[in-house]
């Protein structure tokens, strides 16, 4: 649980030896602070009954059994095939790197590949002496498999979905690290020129898992009839199992606030202060924390 | 010893609503809610539409065989033994016990439909639409016998039939787990079974016009019957919403969708008598501190969250002093804030206690505090039809007309010429528009 609350401060980290050691005596490394919502904390936004608690473990332990902790990665386009290590922050808040240039490392405090997420693993691109693990990493393009094997020999597919380049100051931390409801594997590694404070740019490879099982779970639909009733906000639950509860969000000048979160037993209805016209509307969330589209909105 | 503590409870109301009047009515010409044909009205609404509420809610238990399908089922058949005394003053003894004979019968169809619809036997179901039909036949005809006529039978007959339309339509949609449709259809035949009470006590009072001097349908009374039938709706679906809210029933959210409709209704009323700034009071009120805080109620009691539920019970009390301080303002005293509160208090109270009862299990008592509970509803619309009624009479008045037209001739013209007949004509259609206009500025006026 530590994990979800666990405030890290992150940069992207360039993966050749050398500029790891030059970034260790850095005085002054970009550093942005973040907070990495493995997933949101369920149990303390809605009041759930006991048995909607156990449905939620349930549900995280099979959602967790979809998840392997990887010791083995193969990228058959650009022949990798090598060990995975476990690498932390380090002190200065940077993503540790792989101790071994020709193996890579799973950012260990994140998320577990196949999870719902960001799960991040980085190579190098070269070390002192020549070309590293990730040198090939962008030939790679849209459709390419990336394959995650556990110890146990259970294999999780990825494919690659787009490919970016950033500039290393620059590079958009949350959506690499943060939350979200797909399951993602995203491999980083050095690009660009390299000069005194190591290469100036990362490049990315966003994948997700290739999964029919998963691809076949049913969308969360959305809240209806939401109407505003004088100071009375209701709307109509959405009839699935796997619904917990309903965020509510109020809307002023353009600006969408949550302002509520109410759970499925609970009456669809809170009353609202309906001042500056504002405006509302209701989205519904399971038990893995799947946010479903937003409702209409009022007015 | 269950049926006598149900009566004891219902005697109030029966005694309040004594159908035949026994005092005459008050010489002034101030507009009340208050006359015999008021009261009568008045004890058909609670009595019709009490009927209905159990009819249909006691089939959706037995559907569901809920642990209190029974108990909702005996408040059903206890609601039926009550009409008998009601009719017993109108029309005597016998009339009584023919009334009960065809009446309470007609509820045991009731579970045929439930049995049919869960073991999916359209045998049994054909069977008791034929005894439904054979229902409305013997009750329209029944009716039509006991007004003499007043309420023609097939008047009566059509009645009935929308109204056995409708619970089965309820509860056909709650099995097929159309439950919009459902609640779509209990609010409409929830206020049908004011139209058969309006059209019933129409009778009535026309066949018996020396016992009932005022009509049943006076501005005034008209007023009573709606905050009626508003107050007993809220109730019953407030009731029922909790329970069902308890439950996690898959329509629960669909009877607190019935409730707002409720409200918004109640809104509409006020709107008619105070305007938009008092409805939009009345809304905020009514919302903030009762529908949500009975809400909170359940999902607390679902958490076992006690302080959650101290805190919007005290919220209830709340409402109770912000609705009465409503009430006191808008009818400028005639509805005083202490009186108020306490009235409200009573009604939440009844609607803790029906919950309450029903969380511990205690099915019986829980029907026995809705049946009180519906009950005290249709004392509102008196206190606070009345209070209206006093603020603004001349809303209210009741337009004077005669019976029969006046005798403007003693006939000694006819013959002299037609010039005269066709002048004494035009006097009588002056009379006659000046008649029309005055009922209609009076009707446009309200």
């Amino acid at each position: 649980m530590n994990k979800r609350h666990l405030f890290l401060a992150l940069s992207l980290f360039c993966f050749s030896f050398w500029t790891w050691t030059s970034a260790q005596e850095s005085s002054s490394p970009p550093v942005e602070e973040k907070q990495i919502e493995e997933s949101p904390d369920l149990t303390a936004e809605f009041s759930l009954l006991q048995e909607e608690v156990k449905k939620l473990r349930l549900a995280e332990e099979e959602e967790n059994a979809k998840a392997v902790t990887p010791v083995q990665i193969q990228i058959p386009k650009i022949d990798v095939d090598t060990a995975v290590e476990q690498v932390g922050v380090l002190e200065n808040g940077q993503m540790g790197v792989p101790k071994d240039e020709n193996q890579v490392g799973w950012f260990e405090p994140g998320v577990t590949p196949g999870s719902k997420g960001n799960a991040v693993i980085a190579g190098h691109v070269d070390s002192k002496t020549g070309p590293a693990i990730f040198y090939q990493l962008d030939q790679l393009t849209k459709g390419d498999d990336v394959l995650i094997r556990d110890e146990a020999g259970n294999t999780l597919r990825f494919r690659v979905t787009k490919t970016e380049r950033y500039d290393t100051k620059t590079a958009p931390i949350e959506e690499i690290f943060g939350a979200t409801s797909n399951r993602n594997l995203n491999l980083i590694t050095c690009s660009g020129t390299f000069g005194d404070g190591g290469y100036d740019e990362r490049f990315v490879v966003y994948t997700e898992l290739v999964d029919t099982e998963l691809n076949e779970t049913v969308d969360l639909e959305t809240p209806t009839a939401v109407e505003l009733k004088g100071n009375l906000l209701t709307w109509h639950a959405v009839r699935q199992e796997s619904v917990i509860g309903y965020r509510v969000y109020e809307v002023v000048d353009g600006k969408a606030t949550h302002i509520e979160s109410v759970p499925s037993h609970a009456r669809k209805s809170i009353e609202v202060t309906n001042e500056n016209d504002a405006s509302y509307y209701v989205t519904a969330i399971d038990q893995l924390g799947n946010e479903s589209k937003p409702s209409q909105t009022t007015n | 010893m269950k049926k006598k503590t149900l009566n004891k409870i219902v005697a109030p109301a029966l005694a309040l609503g004594l159908l035949v009047p026994t005092g005459v009515q008050a010489d002034d010409h101030m507009p009340t809610a208050s006359t015999p044909a008021g009261d009568l009205r008045a004890t058909l609404d609670q009595l019709l539409s009490e009927h209905y509420v159990l009819a249909v809610t006691s089939m959706m238990k037995g559907y569901d065989e809920a642990a209190d399908a029974e108990a909702a089922m005996q408040a059903l058949d206890q609601n039926a033994l009550d009409m008998t005394p009601a009719i017993s003053s109108v029309y005597g003894e016998e009339g009584g016990m023919k009334f009960e004979e065809i009446f309470a019968g007609h509820n045991d169809y009731s579970s045929d439909f439930v049995e049919a619809a869960k073991s999916d036997n359209e045998e049994l179901r054909m069977e008791a639409e034929a005894e439904v039909d054979e229902f409305v036949e013997e009750f329209s005809t029944f009716l039509d016998t006991a007004t003499e006529g007043n309420l023609p039978k097939a008047a009566a007959a059509d009645a009935i039939e929308l109204h056995e339309d409708q619970v089965l339509s309820v509860f056909d949609n709650y099995v097929e787990g159309d439950y919009e449709e459902a609640y779509m259809t209990f609010r409409e035949g929830y206020k049908h079974m004011f139209d058969i009470s309006k059209a019933l006590s129409n009778a009535v009072v026309m066949q018996m016009p020396d016992k009932f001097t005022t009509g049943a349908d006076t501005p005034a009374v008209e007023l009573r019957s709606t905050l009626n039938s508003l107050a007993g709706e809220h109730f019953a679906l407030a009731a029922i919403g909790m329970q069902k809210g308890y439950d996690q029933a898959e329509d629960y959210d669909y009877v607190t969708w019935a409730e707002d409709q409720n409200t918004l209704d109640f809104k509409a009323a006020i709107q008619s008598i105070y305007g938009d700034e008092g409805a939009a009071q009345f809304e905020k009120v009514w919302n903030s501190d009762h529908i949500t805080a009975q809400g909170d109620i359940v999902a607390a009691t679902l958490e076992g969250d006690e302080a959650m539920i101290e805190d919007a019970r005290m919220r209830l009390d709340q409402f109770a002093v912000d609705f009465s301080t409503f009430l006191d303002a808008a009818t400028e005293g005639n509805l005083p804030q202490a009186a108020g509160e306490e009235a409200i208090k009573q009604h939440e109270t009844l609607v803790l206690d029906t919950f309450d009862q029903y969380v511990a299990g205690d099915a019986e008592a829980a029907w026995m505090s809705f049946r009180e509970g519906y009950a005290f509803m249709f004392g509102v619309g008196e206190t606070l039809g009345n209070a209206i009624v006093t603020q603004m009479p001349d809303k209210f008045e009741e337009t004077m007309m005669p019976e029969e037209m006046p005798e403007t001739g003693l006939g000694g013209a006819q013959e002299q010429s037609m010039n005269s007949l066709y002048a004494a004509l035009a006097v009588l259609g002056g009379i006659l528009l000046a008649f029309v206009t005055l009922r209609k500025r009076k009707v446009s006026e309200q």
